[in-house]
Protein backbone atom coordinates (compact mmCIF):
# COMPACT_ATOMS: atom_id res chain seq x y z
CA UNK A 1 0.00 0.00 0.00
CA UNK A 2 1.30 3.27 -1.14
CA UNK A 3 1.23 6.35 1.32
CA UNK A 4 -1.05 8.53 0.58
CA UNK A 5 -3.23 4.55 0.63
CA UNK A 6 -2.44 4.47 3.92
CA UNK A 7 -3.15 8.07 4.93
CA UNK A 8 -6.20 8.26 2.83
CA UNK A 9 -7.55 4.77 5.41
CA UNK A 10 -6.02 6.73 8.46
CA UNK A 11 -8.18 9.68 7.90
CA UNK A 12 -11.12 7.69 7.02
CA UNK A 13 -10.88 5.62 10.05
CA UNK A 14 -9.89 8.74 11.85
CA UNK A 15 -13.28 10.35 11.24
CA UNK A 16 -15.33 7.30 11.36
CA UNK A 17 -16.78 7.80 8.00
CA UNK A 18 -18.96 4.60 7.06
CA UNK A 19 -18.39 3.74 3.31
CA UNK A 20 -20.11 1.14 0.94
CA UNK A 21 -17.48 -0.89 0.72
CA UNK A 22 -14.38 -1.20 3.25
CA UNK A 23 -11.94 1.37 2.52
CA UNK A 24 -9.38 -1.49 1.82
CA UNK A 25 -11.79 -3.38 -1.24
CA UNK A 26 -12.17 0.24 -2.60
CA UNK A 27 -8.41 0.51 -2.75
CA UNK A 28 -7.29 -3.25 -3.87
CA UNK A 29 -9.89 -2.71 -6.88
CA UNK A 30 -7.67 0.66 -7.63
CA UNK A 31 -11.39 3.24 -8.06
CA UNK A 32 -8.84 5.62 -6.90
CA UNK A 33 -6.03 5.32 -9.39
CA UNK A 34 -6.63 8.64 -12.26
CA UNK A 35 -4.49 9.34 -14.88
CA UNK A 36 -1.51 11.72 -15.62
CA UNK A 37 -3.83 13.94 -17.13
CA UNK A 38 -6.77 16.38 -15.11
CA UNK A 39 -9.57 18.56 -16.38
CA UNK A 40 -10.34 21.35 -14.17
CA UNK A 41 -14.01 19.92 -13.85
CA UNK A 42 -12.63 16.67 -12.20
CA UNK A 43 -10.36 18.69 -9.85
CA UNK A 44 -12.32 19.07 -6.76
CA UNK A 45 -12.59 15.00 -6.48
CA UNK A 46 -8.73 14.82 -6.65
CA UNK A 47 -7.22 13.75 -3.32
CA UNK A 48 -3.74 14.72 -4.11
CA UNK A 49 -1.35 14.25 -6.98
CA UNK A 50 1.39 11.37 -6.68
CA UNK A 51 5.40 12.46 -7.27
CA UNK A 52 5.50 11.35 -10.61
CA UNK A 53 2.28 13.29 -12.03
CA UNK A 54 -0.66 10.93 -11.42
CA UNK A 55 -3.84 11.66 -10.08
CA UNK A 56 -5.39 9.88 -7.13
CA UNK A 57 -9.13 10.44 -6.50
CA UNK A 58 -10.57 10.67 -3.28
CA UNK A 59 -12.69 7.60 -1.81
CA UNK A 60 -14.68 9.62 0.22
CA UNK A 61 -16.36 11.91 -2.93
CA UNK A 62 -16.23 8.46 -4.68
CA UNK A 63 -18.35 6.71 -2.08
CA UNK A 64 -20.85 9.86 -1.99
CA UNK A 65 -21.42 10.48 -5.38
CA UNK A 66 -22.50 6.32 -5.58
CA UNK A 67 -24.77 7.06 -2.78
CA UNK A 68 -26.80 10.01 -4.62
CA UNK A 69 -26.41 8.52 -8.07
CA UNK A 70 -28.16 5.23 -7.16
CA UNK A 71 -31.30 7.68 -5.17
CA UNK A 72 -31.30 9.67 -8.52
CA UNK A 73 -31.37 6.02 -10.51
CA UNK A 74 -34.10 4.78 -8.04
CA UNK A 75 -36.21 7.44 -8.81
CA UNK A 76 -36.50 6.26 -12.80
CA UNK A 77 -38.98 3.17 -13.89
CA UNK A 78 -36.76 0.24 -14.30
CA UNK A 79 -37.34 -0.07 -17.58
CA UNK A 80 -36.69 3.70 -18.76
CA UNK A 81 -33.04 2.96 -18.05
CA UNK A 82 -30.01 2.34 -20.22
CA UNK A 83 -26.87 1.44 -18.83
CA UNK A 84 -24.10 1.77 -22.31
CA UNK A 85 -20.81 0.61 -22.63
CA UNK A 86 -18.56 0.35 -25.44
CA UNK A 87 -15.38 -0.54 -24.13
CA UNK A 88 -15.07 -4.46 -23.27
CA UNK A 89 -14.23 -4.13 -19.76
CA UNK A 90 -17.39 -2.90 -19.11
CA UNK A 91 -19.73 -5.38 -20.69
CA UNK A 92 -20.43 -8.22 -18.18
CA UNK A 93 -20.92 -5.22 -15.25
CA UNK A 94 -23.85 -3.24 -17.56
CA UNK A 95 -25.34 -6.71 -18.09
CA UNK A 96 -25.24 -7.60 -14.46
CA UNK A 97 -26.19 -4.07 -13.46
CA UNK A 98 -28.84 -4.28 -16.21
CA UNK A 99 -30.39 -7.55 -15.12
CA UNK A 100 -30.17 -6.76 -11.14
CA UNK A 101 -31.69 -3.31 -12.03
CA UNK A 102 -33.77 -4.56 -14.61
CA UNK A 103 -33.03 -2.06 -17.07
CA UNK A 104 -31.78 -1.81 -20.76
CA UNK A 105 -28.00 -2.53 -21.69
CA UNK A 106 -26.06 -1.79 -24.51
CA UNK A 107 -22.98 -3.03 -24.95
CA UNK A 108 -20.64 -2.68 -27.77
CA UNK A 109 -21.15 -0.38 -30.43
CA UNK A 110 -23.76 1.90 -29.82
CA UNK A 111 -25.98 2.17 -33.17
CA UNK A 112 -26.49 6.00 -34.31
CA UNK A 113 -29.94 7.50 -33.95
CA UNK A 114 -30.28 4.77 -31.29
CA UNK A 115 -32.40 7.12 -29.26
CA UNK A 116 -33.25 9.79 -32.21
CA UNK A 117 -34.71 8.01 -35.35
CA UNK A 118 -37.71 6.23 -34.64
CA UNK A 119 -37.52 4.12 -37.76
CA UNK A 120 -34.92 2.20 -36.66
CA UNK A 121 -34.93 -1.49 -35.10
CA UNK A 122 -33.57 -0.66 -32.29
CA UNK A 123 -34.88 2.49 -31.37
CA UNK A 124 -35.58 3.09 -27.78
CA UNK A 125 -37.15 6.24 -25.52
CA UNK A 126 -35.56 5.83 -22.28
CA UNK A 127 -35.25 8.62 -19.26
CA UNK A 128 -32.23 8.19 -17.63
CA UNK A 129 -28.80 7.16 -19.37
CA UNK A 130 -25.86 5.37 -17.20
CA UNK A 131 -22.45 5.95 -19.40
CA UNK A 132 -19.38 4.05 -18.51
CA UNK A 133 -16.72 6.05 -20.15
CA UNK A 134 -18.10 9.48 -21.65
CA UNK A 135 -15.30 9.50 -24.02
CA UNK A 136 -15.76 5.91 -25.76
CA UNK A 137 -19.71 6.47 -25.31
CA UNK A 138 -19.67 9.77 -26.57
CA UNK A 139 -22.32 8.65 -29.29
CA UNK A 140 -24.97 7.90 -26.78
CA UNK A 141 -24.17 11.04 -24.64
CA UNK A 142 -24.82 13.12 -27.76
CA UNK A 143 -27.96 11.70 -28.78
CA UNK A 144 -29.03 11.64 -24.98
CA UNK A 145 -27.92 15.92 -25.76
CA UNK A 146 -30.10 16.08 -28.24
CA UNK A 147 -33.29 14.74 -27.02
CA UNK A 148 -32.82 16.19 -23.25
CA UNK A 149 -32.58 13.42 -21.29
CA UNK A 150 -30.47 13.40 -18.29
CA UNK A 151 -27.22 11.29 -18.31
CA UNK A 152 -25.09 9.60 -15.03
CA UNK A 153 -21.70 8.82 -16.06
CA UNK A 154 -18.22 7.43 -14.25
CA UNK A 155 -15.59 9.95 -14.99
CA UNK A 156 -11.84 9.88 -14.55
CA UNK A 157 -10.13 12.64 -14.34
CA UNK A 158 -9.20 13.13 -18.03
CA UNK A 159 -12.63 12.81 -18.97
CA UNK A 160 -14.44 15.75 -20.62
CA UNK A 161 -18.07 16.56 -18.98
CA UNK A 162 -20.12 18.14 -21.26
CA UNK A 163 -23.56 16.79 -21.63
CA UNK A 164 -23.03 14.70 -18.38
CA UNK A 165 -25.28 15.67 -15.58
CA UNK A 166 -23.86 13.70 -12.86
CA UNK A 167 -20.67 12.81 -12.45
CA UNK A 168 -19.45 9.35 -10.43
CA UNK A 169 -15.49 10.04 -9.92
CA UNK A 170 -13.90 6.62 -10.53
CA UNK A 171 -11.40 5.00 -12.56
CA UNK A 172 -12.94 3.70 -15.44
CA UNK A 173 -10.47 2.44 -17.03
CA UNK A 174 -9.80 -1.09 -14.90
CA UNK A 175 -11.77 -4.14 -15.21
CA UNK A 176 -12.07 -4.68 -11.17
CA UNK A 177 -12.32 -1.32 -10.75
CA UNK A 178 -15.58 -1.04 -13.21
CA UNK A 179 -16.57 -4.23 -11.20
CA UNK A 180 -16.65 -3.41 -7.95
CA UNK A 181 -18.39 0.02 -8.80
CA UNK A 182 -21.14 -1.37 -10.69
CA UNK A 183 -21.78 -3.85 -8.02
CA UNK A 184 -21.79 -0.92 -5.23
CA UNK A 185 -24.37 0.97 -7.34
CA UNK A 186 -26.75 -2.27 -7.65
CA UNK A 187 -26.81 -2.78 -4.58
CA UNK A 188 -27.14 0.91 -3.17
CA UNK A 189 -30.45 1.55 -6.61
CA UNK A 190 -31.46 -2.42 -5.16
CA UNK A 191 -31.53 -0.63 -1.44
CA UNK A 192 -32.46 2.36 -2.02
CA UNK A 193 -35.92 1.07 -4.14
CA UNK A 194 -36.13 -1.32 -0.79
CA UNK A 195 -35.81 -4.51 -2.96
CA UNK A 196 -32.95 -4.80 -0.91
CA UNK A 197 -32.41 -4.87 3.23
CA UNK A 198 -30.41 -2.22 4.06
CA UNK A 199 -27.43 -4.49 4.99
CA UNK A 200 -27.98 -6.90 2.93
CA UNK A 201 -26.03 -8.14 -0.32
CA UNK A 202 -26.02 -8.84 -3.14
CA UNK A 203 -26.32 -12.69 -4.35
CA UNK A 204 -23.29 -12.72 -6.04
CA UNK A 205 -19.74 -11.00 -5.17
CA UNK A 206 -18.22 -8.12 -7.40
CA UNK A 207 -15.95 -10.72 -9.49
CA UNK A 208 -19.40 -11.78 -11.22
CA UNK A 209 -19.45 -8.14 -12.30
CA UNK A 210 -16.14 -8.42 -13.79
CA UNK A 211 -15.65 -8.74 -17.62
CA UNK A 212 -13.50 -11.69 -18.42
CA UNK A 213 -11.38 -12.02 -21.98
CA UNK A 214 -9.83 -15.00 -23.45
CA UNK A 215 -11.27 -16.96 -20.64
CA UNK A 216 -8.72 -15.22 -18.25
CA UNK A 217 -10.37 -14.02 -14.39
CA UNK B 1 -72.83 49.76 -38.65
CA UNK B 2 -72.23 47.45 -35.69
CA UNK B 3 -68.11 47.74 -34.42
CA UNK B 4 -66.23 44.61 -35.77
CA UNK B 5 -65.49 42.05 -32.95
CA UNK B 6 -62.35 39.67 -33.49
CA UNK B 7 -63.81 36.09 -34.37
CA UNK B 8 -60.21 34.72 -32.78
CA UNK B 9 -60.26 36.20 -29.41
CA UNK B 10 -57.70 33.47 -28.35
CA UNK B 11 -55.30 34.46 -30.83
CA UNK B 12 -55.07 37.55 -28.68
CA UNK B 13 -53.16 36.25 -25.99
CA UNK B 14 -49.81 36.83 -25.46
CA UNK B 15 -46.84 34.40 -25.24
CA UNK B 16 -46.24 34.47 -22.13
CA UNK B 17 -49.71 33.27 -21.66
CA UNK B 18 -49.86 30.26 -23.81
CA UNK B 19 -45.87 29.30 -23.02
CA UNK B 20 -44.57 28.02 -19.90
CA UNK B 21 -41.29 29.43 -19.53
CA UNK B 22 -38.45 28.09 -17.77
CA UNK B 23 -35.25 29.41 -16.31
CA UNK B 24 -31.72 27.32 -16.31
CA UNK B 25 -30.78 26.61 -13.09
CA UNK B 26 -27.16 27.50 -13.84
CA UNK B 27 -27.06 30.40 -15.50
CA UNK B 28 -30.81 32.20 -14.66
CA UNK B 29 -31.21 32.86 -18.11
CA UNK B 30 -35.24 32.51 -19.96
CA UNK B 31 -34.76 28.96 -22.24
CA UNK B 32 -36.36 29.67 -25.72
CA UNK B 33 -39.31 27.55 -26.36
CA UNK B 34 -37.61 25.61 -29.40
CA UNK B 35 -34.49 24.56 -27.44
CA UNK B 36 -34.92 21.15 -25.19
CA UNK B 37 -33.19 21.22 -22.11
CA UNK B 38 -33.08 19.00 -19.86
CA UNK B 39 -34.49 18.26 -16.69
CA UNK B 40 -34.66 15.96 -13.72
CA UNK B 41 -35.56 15.94 -9.88
CA UNK B 42 -32.38 17.18 -7.89
CA UNK B 43 -30.05 13.83 -7.63
CA UNK B 44 -29.86 14.69 -4.02
CA UNK B 45 -33.14 15.19 -2.50
CA UNK B 46 -35.37 14.88 -5.19
CA UNK B 47 -37.85 17.62 -3.99
CA UNK B 48 -36.69 20.40 -6.82
CA UNK B 49 -36.13 19.97 -10.75
CA UNK B 50 -33.11 21.25 -12.10
CA UNK B 51 -33.43 22.57 -15.69
CA UNK B 52 -30.02 23.08 -17.26
CA UNK B 53 -30.14 24.88 -20.77
CA UNK B 54 -28.15 23.08 -23.79
CA UNK B 55 -25.27 25.98 -23.11
CA UNK B 56 -24.84 25.18 -19.75
CA UNK B 57 -24.78 21.49 -20.44
CA UNK B 58 -22.44 21.55 -23.12
CA UNK B 59 -20.11 23.75 -21.23
CA UNK B 60 -20.59 21.48 -17.57
CA UNK B 61 -21.36 24.58 -15.83
CA UNK B 62 -22.19 23.85 -11.99
CA UNK B 63 -25.42 23.47 -10.73
CA UNK B 64 -26.68 23.93 -7.28
CA UNK B 65 -29.87 22.77 -5.53
CA UNK B 66 -31.52 25.96 -3.54
CA UNK B 67 -33.49 22.88 -0.90
CA UNK B 68 -30.30 20.97 0.12
CA UNK B 69 -27.17 22.57 -1.53
CA UNK B 70 -26.25 19.74 -3.63
CA UNK B 71 -23.46 21.14 -6.24
CA UNK B 72 -23.46 19.19 -9.35
CA UNK B 73 -22.35 17.70 -11.82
Amino acid sequence: MSSEESRMKSEIESHALELLVPIDQYLAAGVHIGTYVCNKAMREFVYRIRPDGLYVLDVRKIDERLRIAAKMISRYEPDKIVAVSVRQYGHQSVKKFSQYVRSKSITGRVIPGILTNPHLEYYMEPELVVVTDPRADQQIITEAFRIGIPVVSFSDTDNRIDGIDLIIPANNKGRRSLALLYWILTRQVLRERGELMPNADLPEPPDAFETRIGGKA
Amino acid sequence: MPAMQNAYPSTKLSVHDTVKTRTCTSCKKTISPDEKPVIFLCPNCGKVEIIRCNMCRKQGVKYVCPVCGFVGP
